[in-house]
């Protein structure tokens, strides 16, 4: 029997007799909200508080930089690449001046090398920082963001002052980082190695970086509300995270023990001690905890990095008009939000005939839809911000 | 007997409290201003005496926001009996700040070390058309490019 849920809350012996019919309601979130990170539309049918079918729409954000490569050389393309994650612009650039140096046939310096691992881990303590101190601001904490941003900005500023770029650091070179001797001879230009002082306050940064980790542990990760809302909120197993191709740290906290860092060797990355942090549950909590963890681990990265970072040119010898031969590739890395991988697929120009970019975001949003069926409103937000995707991520 | 734990929320609470009494990081903006470290990108400064209008920078910007225009002029014989020779003179030379990516290619294929980074960061206008600025501008901000920080060995 069905009848108007108005009159039945008039007639109160009605109502208890009958189950109450309530129309599905169809739920427009974003494209322009703040826990969407950019322009990310979801299409949410709820029936009363609970949340049906989620459709994300993405696109919103496409700049096409697939197809903008195509018509520029591989020097610039670096510069364009950085752009695509942007809270974490240093890491985009590696599988892509490494997969061009492998086609090529020739390797960066040893130094090179070093400076770009240390750079790379910065950027990801960088983004993990966002992370771990927009996360809690999503769900209603915002004292975290304002701790957690200072010491972002003391990594930041160590970026800027090798690369001169906060965000967009541009600082990798096919065959090296950023010449030692630019186009023309003059000192200003001569002068690209790590400045002075560096290694010094890179330590100094570190230590901070261990204290707001820990000062992040009694803030936030022991809070009961927090725990009440992430602990067993937005479940992947491991079997959906692998046919979804969820990477990074969101897979990571499904128990599956897999880095790219520990199994390709794109950097050196096999001459350190770390550990890959690896989650039991798969929910919310755990994919907090993986960031949390991994900016310890990129800490310690850092400081070995720092010990052992040889001395030798920055450049590896490579022509002036960069060509690369006919040929495929593709590499993968790492990067701070998962499997980052560039298919450079090359003709012989001076710039590549087709760029394909598989960037972790958008893999990682693809489980959105299985991931929100049947959760409550409130819910999806938190597993919206606990999967960690930028949208020039998703769209790029 | 169990043990007394003291609840999250009042653990973090206690982190708020130390906070309060640090001293506060951020500046005021316009009243105090931080530093940019000497490699930061601010702006492109031009020392227009260098530049030999051989279209690099323009050919190398991925977004090609730089406008150039030259022409030959020809020069009078540095000694008597000597040959008379062409040179290029720059006519214009326009960066799209609206455009520009900081990337800092055009700076790094310069031949002839005729741009600088220097790390001026207020040129803010309020019309987008403003933000092309040309040559006479451009080699304004040539008195503020920093000498390169000392490396670390």
């Amino acid at each position: 029997m069905t009848m108007d849920p108005r009159a039945a809350m008039h007639h109160s012996e009605v109502a208890v007799s009958v189950e109450l019919q309530t129309p599905d309601m169809t739920l427009n979130l974003g494209p322009q909200h703040p826990s969407t990170h950019g322009v990310l539309r979801l299409v949410a049918q709820v029936d009363g508080e609970r949340v049906e079918s989620v459709e994300p729409v993405v696109g919103y954000m496409h700049r096409g930089y697939e197809k903008l490569a195509e018509v520029r050389t591989y020097p610039q393309i670096t510069a364009l690449v950085n752009r695509i994650d942007w809270t974490s612009g240093f890491a985009n650039e590696i599988a892509f001046v490494v997969g061009a140096e492998r086609l090529m046939g020739i390797e960066a310096p040893p130094r090179a090398q070093w400076i770009r691992l240390i750079l790379t881990e910065m950027a990801r303590m960088a983004n993990h920082l966002v992370f771990v101190s927009s996360y809690p601001l999503e769900l209603g904490a915002t004292t975290p963001m304002f701790y957690a941003l200072h010491e972002r900005e003391r990594v930041l500023d160590l970026i800027e002052g090798v690369t001169g770029g906060r965000f967009h650091p541009n600082f990798n070179r096919i065959g090296g980082v950023k010449p030692a001797a630019g186009g023309g001879s003059s000192q200003k230009k001569l002068a690209q190695d790590l400045p002075k002082g560096f290694i010094d306050e890179t330590r100094f940064a570190m230590e901070k970086v261990f204290e707001i980790c820990d000062t992040m542990d009694k803030l936030i990760v022991g809070n009961e509300i927090f725990r009440g809302r992430t602990i067993g909120v937005g479940v992947i197993p491991p079997d959906q995270a692998l046919a979804y191709g969820v990477s990074g740290p969101n897979m990571r906290a499904t128990g599956i023990d897999f880095d790219i860092r520990k199994v390709d060797d794109y950097l050196p990355y096999s001459e350190f001690d770390f550990d890959v942090p690896v989650g039991e549950n798969g929910d919310c909590f755990d994919r907090y905890m993986m960031r949390l963890h991994e900016i310890r681990q990129s800490a310690r990265i850092i400081l070995q990095a720092l010990d052992t970072l040889p001395s030798g040119p920055l450049q590896a010898k490579v022509p002036r008009i960069i060509k690369i031969p006919r040929g495929e590739i593709y590499v993968r890395s790492e990067n701070p939000k998962g499997e980052m991988g560039y298919h450079i697929i090359s003709e012989g120009g001076r710039g590549p005939y087709r760029l394909k970019v598989r960037t972790a975001s958008f893999s990682n949003l693809s489980v959105l839809q299985w991931l929100l069926a049947g959760v409550l409103i409130p819910d999806i937000i938190a597993i919206l911000g606990s999967l960690d995707f930028v949208l020039g991520d998703v769209d790029r | 007997m169990a043990r007394f734990k003291i609840p999250g929320v009042f653990v973090g609470m206690g982190v708020t409290l130390k906070y309060l009494f640090k001293k506060v990081p951020t500046v005021q903006y316009p009243v105090e201003k931080e530093v940019p470290v000497p490699r930061a990108r601010g702006v492109i400064a031009l020392d227009t005496d260098a530049c030999t209008v051989c279209m690099l920078c323009a050919r190398e910007c991925p977004d090609w926001c730089i406008y150039i225009e030259g022409h030959k002029e020809e020069q009078p014989p540095s000694k008597p009996g000597g040959r008379a020779r062409t040179r290029a003179t720059l006519d214009r030379f326009d960066i799209d700040y609206a455009l520009c990516m900081y990337c800092g290619i055009c700076v790094e294929v310069c031949p002839f070390d005729a741009l600088f980074w220097s790390p001026e960061y207020e040129y803010s206008e309020g019309d987008i058309g403003a933000m092309l600025h040309g040559k006479e501008r451009l080699s304004e901000w040539l008195e503020t490019v920093p000498d390169p920080p000392a490396l670390e060995s």
